[in-house]
């Protein structure tokens, strides 16, 4: 009987703990003012896969991104914006309907540039808006899409070349038709599962003519192929219905991928550049008969580099002999392909070149390193300076002061940069820390002037010395004994947070350092299944050697220490292996077979070690290289004997990294292909997180321990920031019921930083600052939509400081308050006196958020600090406050001194306007009054040169915001200026005091003989409530 | 039979939900915030105090059915206008040289074809053969709201006629707009979303009218305004609207 009663009790618990666990809590309703902050950078952007012009207007222009989206110029190419956030950010193609210029856009995504870290796609959309609203039209399945053309008589019939999948076999790759503006498509020309089309060509006078190239190509984690028997050129003369092979001159054989484009001015002429065996035989290939015969011209280093690459020809519009190939540096012909030399220096690696319609100097290429324009057909070329286009691989961050962000870029480098600087974070502000392909970039724990970088395939892991501009290679090198050590592309680098001079690294075996780089030692057995199989790279790239080291396989990628202990070591390998040491790596567990549901072979991307337990860890698996787009996260609690998934069917897509919260265990982010998710529940329900976060592939993320932000590595967006994401630690079930709920906060501190701000251009990207106001955050369960809402701030003693507008929405809501008290009321001029407007900040101390909605009050005691690193002192602080508020009260003094000198202004005016002609008394006065407020105020000129000369009020003003700007003591010069314009207002008050004794009382005495009244003054504290 | 009607009974919740469209959206808004009592309406004057940092700037916004109107911002007892307009003349006051000044041509023709729309574009959409149609659901402020598409007049820019479209988010529940959004089609912020969120509403001479705005970028910075005093049919100086003549 006890026995069952246990069971029964048992079991209660399970279920009450279950209930617990699985409560879910759908984020995305209550995300509010949690937002995203991007701070980019784009000095080195990165890579644009596509360009399309406007037909008829030059100032339109379209981008489209390898990892970034969707961009759009209305200026002719100088500044850009985001248009397409909400989806798919690797783009293949965008093509602007001809019929429909100014509105119908089509946009195919997936990028078809195939290189390893390229993203995928998931279908076609189309805009009728200019880009405003967007419509998925199908093919979700095509993975690529690289080429859209549109009947420009028909604008419903419209032909998609799908490239396809990249990393697996697919049917839904060929040229695809719709007759219905992209309702149904119809299959109308299909290879077979290997093979796509690359490109898709119409023929602008007339439609029914196209030109296919079709290219047979497989990417796998360790290898590339480019080439075989079924790529070729196809061409259709029936709007698609039929095709024929047109290779009369080309090579013979096995092709590769083909470029064509077909010149607008002449569409008998075509150009084909054709990767194929003989190395002699590939290059530039044209024919002046529809395709019907080629002939041979060109096989320069520019036409034939890395095809699956650089394969995109384009022919200027009105000349068909001038022709521009993307490649290493770009070139151009202008005799018609015979010869060809490089375009104006700029970045490398160039995928598409575009010229403007109207104006064929005006040229555009899409590089790795954004998007560059040129005025003088392609000589000299500058790059668009407002494209973050920027594709990270990693990042750190560091615990200085504001805090900076490390990390590496696809082909752009290793870079660090401020998480905050003065007028925002500028191209100025980051400091390059490493060449080439850049990776994961780390600071040092204690010595936050050493920096850890590398290149691809670990070429080089430096150290950097960025005080003293010391470089060193630091790498792991084989020795004695060791096989060739394979380091993957991407290989993984880390500090440790137990030893700061200690230093990971892996191969296929994990290295430490315990000397910062100095001396390394293995700690372990080769961690990968070490297939031979997969280890052939020298072989990889098909008709086109392609050894970049891209293809490194059977290596580790991810290492991670517990930061709770460490003998705990995690590690995980590219082809599928998660092994664990607790021992410091004297033994390792390979844990992989205990993962259930994971196909073998599946990448181990990312590890996380928790910081709640070292027996919990996370493992983030990608199966793309697999053609596998599934997400797999799991969860052990137990060293990795067991594994738990907390994928849920909200995630679409596979995933790369994970990042748990350091203070909630229920609070996870996921960063996805198609942007970021969060739980709230510990992984039961996952939320999209779309505020101001674009859908873009995030490869990695970390959390700001101090500032509790979560620093996000996208590839294609830079970086982006969710600041302080404390708010949702504390979003529990409890709190979604209540009407309102104040969150806790940390003391605010009172920034005492000054700047004259930054030197970006209009044209530049700059990054967003963080807040350093007081930030009120709260939570509306519901929208405050109907009946009054306000927010004030009171005093210890319940008086009001200050009031902020407060935030309304359903979910989080911060409300930034700038720690100013209310401005004073400042004397009426003629002209504008700013710096008497000025609002002090309050003192330190503890204040009441007071937020009044409709009938119900909600109260909430916040602490407002000095900023501890401030040089000043208390008494410093004092006698800067008293100063200031002798200067705010004489402020308003004179206000009011101003207000009754205009009264009896008024008075005067009114009396002569009803008794005209000439009056001693009331002249007298009129010019005494005038006399004096003239010493007062500025009483003629303008707000700018055409000011009047600067009277008591100006003085005034300028005296009091300098010295209530500052956050130290008055200086003596300051004091002595106080001193003297005391003086001066005493004697204004005497003169006045004066006139009541003489003119004004004369002009008393005629009002009191008329019977008229005197003027209403109202007292000083009614007269600072006064509009 | 329990089955069927249940199930015919949520096929007509279902259908009645479908049935929702634009025109009914607008006429329950209309009704929502008083209906025809709008039409006895000849202006709208709000005040409210902006905080520059501290600095109460107040402000002064007048909308009359005719289509004149103004904003004027009142400090250190200098009168500073913004968007004014007579029906003729849009002009507004230089800050540097405190002397009015005409909008361009453009500017001042795009005034003159949305002053009719009163109380808002929305509401006067038929009278003014503006095109409206629901895109669908979305959500604002966690709040699950209709949008529609609101194609007015073209506009001018720069001397063009251009689209000039607007969309609103009506709450579903309460039946009012809490944000529109409209692309900036001219100035340094050209091809960047532009949003208005209405908050606040509140009875006022049997009318309801948000009292707090809040206008802002998409996914940048916005600027709440809080009125503290709706005043319906108010009587203005017909001088104050007209082009002083410095």
């Amino acid at each position: 009987m006890k026995k069952q009663l246990f069971v029964g009790v048992s079991v209660l618990y399970s279920f009450a703990f279950l209930a617990q666990t699985n409560t879910v809590i759908n984020g995305a309703d209550y995300f509010g003012d949690v937002k995203a902050r991007h701070i980019g950078p784009a000095l080195m952007s990165g890579r644009v896969s596509d360009i399309e012009n406007h037909p008829t207007n030059s100032n339109i222009v379209y981008i489209g991104a390898a990892g970034g989206g969707v961009w759009k110029s209305n200026d002719g190419g100088v500044k850009f914006n985001p248009i397409f956030d909400k989806y798919c950010q690797s783009i293949g193609v965008v093509s602007i309907d001809p019929s429909d210029p100014d509105n119908t856009v089509w946009v195919g995504t997936g990028e078809v540039w195939t290189r390893n870290s390229v993203s995928i796609g998931d279908g076609i959309y189309k805009t009728i808006d200019g880009g405003k609203n967007w419509t998925k039209m199908g093919l979700e399945k095509s993975d690529r899409i690289s080429s859209i053309q549109i009947d420009p008589k028909n604008p419903n019939t419209i032909y998609v070349g799908v490239l396809g999948e990249l990393w697996g076999d697919n049917q839904e790759r060929g040229v695809f038709k719709t007759t219905d503006g992209g309702k149904t498509w119809n299959k109308i020309f299909y290879i077979n599962e290997r093979t796509g089309c690359s490109e898709l060509i119409i023929d602008p006078s007339n439609p029914s003519v196209l030109y296919a190239s079709f290219w047979e190509f497989r990417r796998s984690a360790y290898s590339f192929s480019s080439g075989g028997l079924n790529s070729a050129l196809y061409k259709s003369a029936d709007g698609g219905l039929t095709w024929n092979k047109i290779h009369t001159g080309f090579p013979t054989g096995k092709l590769g991928r083909i470029a064509v484009s077909i010149a607008p001015s002449n569409p008998s002429i075509v150009y084909a550049v054709v990767e194929c065996e003989k190395a002699e035989e590939k290059g530039l290939y044209r024919s002046n008969d529809g395709g019907a015969t080629w002939k041979f011209l060109n096989g320069d280093f520019g036409l034939t580099v890395r095809p699956f690459y650089f394969s995109r020809i384009t022919i200027d519009p009105k000349n068909p002999d001038i022709i521009v190939k993307a490649g290493l540096f770009g070139s151009i012909s202008r005799d018609g392909g015979s010869t060809f030399k490089s375009l104006g220096a700029m970045h490398s690696d160039i995928h598409d070149i575009s010229f403007d319609p109207s104006n064929s100097d005006k040229v555009f290429v899409a590089t790795d390193g954004g998007l560059y324009r040129s005025l003088n057909g392609g000589t000299t070329m500058e790059r668009i300076e407002n494209l973050p286009l920027s594709q990270f691989y990693h990042v750190s961050v560091d615990n200085q002061e504001p805090y900076n962000v490390y990390g590496g870029l696809q082909d752009n480098n290793s870079w660090y940069g401020p998480s905050a600087s003065p007028g925002g974070i500028e191209a100025r502000d980051w400091e390059l820390v490493g060449q080439g392909d850049g990776f994961r970039v780390y600071p040092h724990p204690t010595k936050p002037h050493i920096v850890y970088s590398e290149m691809q395939g670990a070429e080089a892991i430096w150290r950097f010395d960025t005080k003293e501009k010391q470089l060193r290679v630091v790498k792991p090198y084989a020795v004695s004994g060791d096989p060739k050590l394979r380091f993957n592309w991407n290989t993984p680098i880390t500090t440790s947070p137990h030893n700061p001079d200690r230093l990971f690294a892996g191969s296929q075996f994990v290295h430490v350092s315990n000397d910062m780089g100095n001396t390394w030692t293995k700690i372990s057995p080769d961690l990968s299944t070490n297939d031979k199989l997969k280890q052939n790279q020298v072989e990889s790239g098909g008709l086109s050697a392609d050894n970049s080291g891209a293809e490194n396989h059977c290596t580790i990628f991810t290492i991670a220490e517990s930061p709770l202990s460490e003998k705990v070591i995690w590690a995980g390998t590219d082809d599928g292996n998660i092994q664990v040491t607790k021992d410091g790596g004297k033994s390792w567990a390979n844990v992989t077979s205990n993962l259930k549901g994971l196909p073998l072979n599946t990448w181990c991307y990312h590890i996380e070690a928790s910081v709640f337990n070292e027996a919990i860890a996370y493992a983030v698996f990608t199966g793309y290289t697999n053609g596998d787009y599934l997400p797999y996260v799991y969860k052990t609690t137990d060293f990795g004997q067991t594994w738990m998934s907390i994928i849920t069917k909200d995630i679409p897509v596979f995933a790369r990294s994970i990042q748990e919260d350091l203070k909630n265990p229920n609070l996870l982010f996921l960063g996805t292909e198609l942007g970021l998710f969060i739980t709230l529940d510990g992984g039961a329900s996952w939320s999209k997180f779309e505020n101001n976060f674009p859908s873009v592939a995030i490869h990695c993320m970390e959390m700001h321990p101090k500032k509790n932000d979560l620093v996000v590595a996208t590839h294609g967006r830079g970086i982006i920031i969710l600041d302080d994401i404390s708010p949702l630690r504390a979003v529990t079930p409890e709190i979604l019921t209540k009407t309102l709920h104040f969150f806790d906060s940390k003391p605010f501190v009172m920034s005492e930083k000054s700047s004259f701000g930054g030197t970006s251009s209009e044209v530049e990207f700059v990054g967003q600052n963080p807040s350093d106001a007081a930030q009120i955050k709260y939570f509306l369960s519901k929208r405050h939509t109907f009946g009054k809402m306000t927010m004030e701030i009171l005093d210890s003693e319940g008086k009001l400081i200050a009031t902020c507008q407060a935030g309304k929405q359903k979910g989080i809501n911060t409300v930034e308050w700038y720690f100013n008290r209310q401005a004073p009321k400042v004397a009426k001029g003629k002209t504008l006196a700013f710096a008497a407007g000025f609002a002090p900040n309050v003192k330190a101390g503890k204040y009441t958020v007071k937020i009044t909605k409709g009938a119900e009050v909600f109260t909430k005691e916040i602490v407002v600090l000095y900023d501890p690193a401030s040089t000043f002192t208390l008494n410093e602080r004092i006698e800067q406050q008293t100063v200031t508020n002798d200067l705010f009260d004489m402020t308003q003094d004179l206000a009011y001194f101003v207000f009754v000198i205009d009264r009896w202004d008024d008075c005067v005016a009114n009396y002569k306007l009803k008794n005209p002609g000439k009056n001693k008394v009331a002249d007298d006065l009129d010019k005494a009054l005038d006399a004096l407020r003239d010493k007062l105020v500025v009483t003629k000129g303008d707000n700018y040169v055409g000011a009047g000369e600067p009277q008591l009020r100006e003085k005034l003003g300028q005296i009091y915001s300098t010295i209530g700007s500052y956050y130290g003591a008055p200086t003596s010069s300051q004091l002595e200026n106080i001193t003297m314009l005391k003086n001066s207002f005493a004697e204004a008050k005497a003169q006045f005091e004066k006139m009541k004794a003489t003119n004004l009382k004369a002009f008393e005495k005629e009002l009191t003989k008329k019977s008229i009244n005197l003027p209403i003054i109202v007292p000083f504290e009614e007269f600072l409530k006064l509009e | 039979m329990r089955k069927t009607l249940l199930f015919i009974v949520l096929t007509g919740l279902s259908l009645v939900s479908n049935a929702q469209n634009a025109d009914e959206i607008v006429a329950k808004y209309y009704e929502t915030v008083g209906g025809n009592k709008w039409e006895a309406v000849t202006g709208i004057l709000l005040t409210a105090n902006v905080d520059g940092g501290g600095m109460k700037i107040p402000l002064e916004i007048v909308k009359m059915s005719d289509g004149r109107g103004y904003l004027k911002i009142n400090i250190q007892g200098q009168e500073i206008f913004q968007n004014a307009f007579d029906g003729v003349t849009s002009w507004s006051t230089n800050f540097m040289t405190q002397k009015a000044e005409k909008s361009t041509a453009d500017d001042t023709e795009n005034t003159k074809r949305s002053s009719k729309e009163f109380p808002d574009a929305l509401v006067s959409y038929k009278k003014l053969g503006y095109k409206l149609s629901l895109e669908g659901e979305d959500k604002i402020d966690g709040t699950a709201c209709w949008k529609l598409k609101l194609e007015k007049n073209t506009q001018l820019v720069e001397g063009e006629e251009v689209p000039n479209i607007e969309y609103y988010y009506i709450d579903k529940d309460s039946n009012v707009p809490i944000m529109m959004e409209s692309e900036i089609n001219s100035g340094d912020m050209k091809g960047k979303i532009g949003q208005t969120k209405f908050s606040d509403y509140q009875e006022v001479s049997g009318l309801i009218y948000p009292f707090s705005i809040s206008q802002g970028i998409k996914d940048g910075p916005s600027q709440p305004i809080t009125f503290e005093k709706v005043v319906i049919s108010p009587t203005v100086d017909a001088k104050t609207f007209s082009f002083p003549e410095n």
